[in-house]
């Protein structure tokens, strides 16, 4: 059971990365123009504004499971299959992509408008305000929120299983509850809660280090 | 060094600046003054373009600020230093890397600018007495000493200009004044131009050479310091809250103490002359820039009140006596 509950956890660790990786670095790079033509942005835009903003909300409705069928045929694209490991990181990237601009866009609006001027005030460009002055005020708040979604994911890839992906979240799911063997569905169960610890307080040490 | 010709401004339908025009010579130290939300930010922010306006001009450095482009305002803004009511320092930063924001964003591209930039922030920590603070982060610092890297990383490009916002509206009445006694020491050493925009009637005494009274987006009053605060107008006495004790018989005259006769033993003088005796009743004395000057309310028993007046011409004091029944003074004829 060791080794099932190993290979498991690597699985999803396998998921978890490459999605938090790829969606941190969409994410960001959605909330920088949101950031930039927000209403209180350097470059305040309200039709592109209003564009990217109800896109987010958009795609932040569809419910993961429905996310993950409608994208088979753009996952096959991309990943080269449709099912899998490899083929559950496309649905979940998408799908935390919004939650990630949303997290970051936050952060960034945290920042000390003051701070802002006061580098506007200095003739800092827009792109040294946003890298100098924005990101790396923000940078603490930003790893607590990659922390965030890292667990987002982690709970999202628990349904891996039903596009052929495996994991803890399937383990605990077709092993443990549809074949009766409850040892295996609370040591899945057990393991996962060990995870979103270690992310969490990662996350937390990093914050209290960085501020 | 800053021309403002009928400035107008506003918000939506709201007019913030309605019609202003003034100028700030190079090397002067210039208030604005009003109450809060009487535009003083606001005007202050036109002339580094943080803020555009509608209608008028303004010239900064003979540079009309609503023409400049992107590249331009960024060059306008290099010569003008700025610092603010809530110090708006990096807080990830330390003392040292704050005030070596405004060079390193400058100077990114040159090579071997390190040593460059450690000289020139040490020399302005010296500046401003924190140099052994360079390590610190800036959340450990009181109020005083963040203003004062504020300074030093506002005059960290030599600045030929340097606006301050409210720049001591967040500190305690002690370190207001070294904070004050610090932008007039730069003001003399380095014949900076500084424009100080605030509320608090002491700042202006104490540092303005000439100040604009704003209130409502309209310009009240403009002038020297003293001159308006030894004979304030309507809204400056306002702003300023004076208050006197009247004694209901006799006539109760103001006496002004402007810096020409500040150093004259006025009141015993006019006492061992006229061999009267008169009681002071009110009156405020206050170290203007350089000098003590003010006003003292006297009354004086009605039978005196011709000699006492006399005596005041002769002399050539300013003065003015109070109307019985409410706080205006009057002119004498």
């Amino acid at each position: 059971m060791i080794t099932t509950l190993f290979s498991a956890l690597n699985e999803t660790l396998y998921m978890v990365f490459l999605s938090t990786l790829f969606s941190a670095v969409g994410g960001f790079g959605l909330a920088l123009p949101m950031i930039l033509t927000g209403p209180h942005g350097l470059r305040p835009n309200a039709g592109i504004y209003t564009a990217l903003d109800t896109a987010v909300n958009l795609l932040r409705s569809f419910p993961f499971m429905i996310l993950m069928i409608a994208l088979i045929p753009f996952t096959r694209l991309v990943a080269g299959v449709a099912y899998g490991n490899t083929a559950t990181v496309v649905p979940l990237t998408i799908s935390a992509i919004p939650f990630m601009a949303r997290l970051v866009e936050g952060s960034l609006l945290e920042v000390d408008p003051g701070v802002v001027e006061a580098a506007r005030a200095f003739g800092a460009s827009d792109s040294q305000i946003i890298c100098r002055v924005m990101v790396k005020e923000a940078l603490p708040s930003i790893i607590l929120n990659l922390a965030v979604l890292a667990i987002t994911l982690l709970g999202y890839s628990a349904m891996a299983g039903a596009i052929g992906g495996g994991g803890l979240g399937a383990l605990a799911y077709n092993e443990g509850y549809i074949r009766f063997r409850a040892d295996i569905m609370f040591c899945a169960v057990a393991v996962l809660i060990v995870v979103v610890q270690c992310l969490q307080s990662g996350g937390n040490y990093l914050y209290k280090k960085l501020r | 060094m800053i021309t403002v010709r009928n400035i107008e401004k506003r918000y939506g339908n709201a007019p913030v600046l309605r019609d202003l025009s003034f100028s700030v010579k190079a090397g002067e130290i210039f208030g604005i003054v009003g109450h809060s939300g009487a535009g003083k930010s606001t005007l202050l922010r036109c002339f580094n373009g943080l803020t555009t306006y509608e209608g008028g001009s303004v010239k900064v450095m003979d540079r009309e600020v609503a023409d400049l482009n992107e590249e331009g305002l960024r060059e306008l803004r290099r010569d003008m230093g700025m610092i603010f009511q809530n110090f708006s320092l990096m807080s990830r930063k330390n003392v040292f890397e704050n005030v070596a924001f405004p060079l390193r964003i400058w100077n990114s591209r040159k090579p071997g600018r390190d040593p460059e930039i450690t000289g020139r922030v040490m020399e302005l920590l010296e500046l401003v007495g924190l140099a052994e603070k360079r390590c610190e982060r800036v959340q450990n610092l009181s109020g005083g000493q963040k203003q004062r890297i504020g300074i030093a990383r506002a005059l960290a490009l030599n600045p030929k200009i340097l606006l301050c916002d409210e720049a001591t509206s967040a500190l305690d009445p002690k370190t207001t004044l070294n904070i004050l006694d610090l932008l007039q020491s730069i003001n003399d050493r380095f014949n900076l131009t500084i424009v100080v925009v605030t509320h608090q009637m002491e700042v202006v005494k104490r540092l303005c050479h000439r100040l604009l009274l704003l209130d409502k987006g309209i310009s009240r009053c403009m002038g020297k310091t003293e001159e308006l605060f030894l004979a304030p107008p309507e809204g400056l006495k306002d702003l300023a809250g004076e208050e006197y004790a009247l004694v209901p018989s006799g006539a109760n005259i103001r006496i002004l103490f402007p810096r020409e006769i500040s150093q004259q033993s006025v009141i015993t003088d006019m006492a061992r002359e006229l061999d009267i005796s008169f009681s002071i009743v009110g009156g405020k004395l206050e170290r203007y820039i350089d000098d003590v000057l003010g006003f003292l309310v006297i009354n004086v028993p009605d039978e005196h009140f011709e000699r006492v007046c006399h005596h005041m011409r002769q002399k050539n004091l300013h003065w003015e006596i109070l109307a019985d029944d409410n706080n205006a003074f009057q002119r004498p004829q």
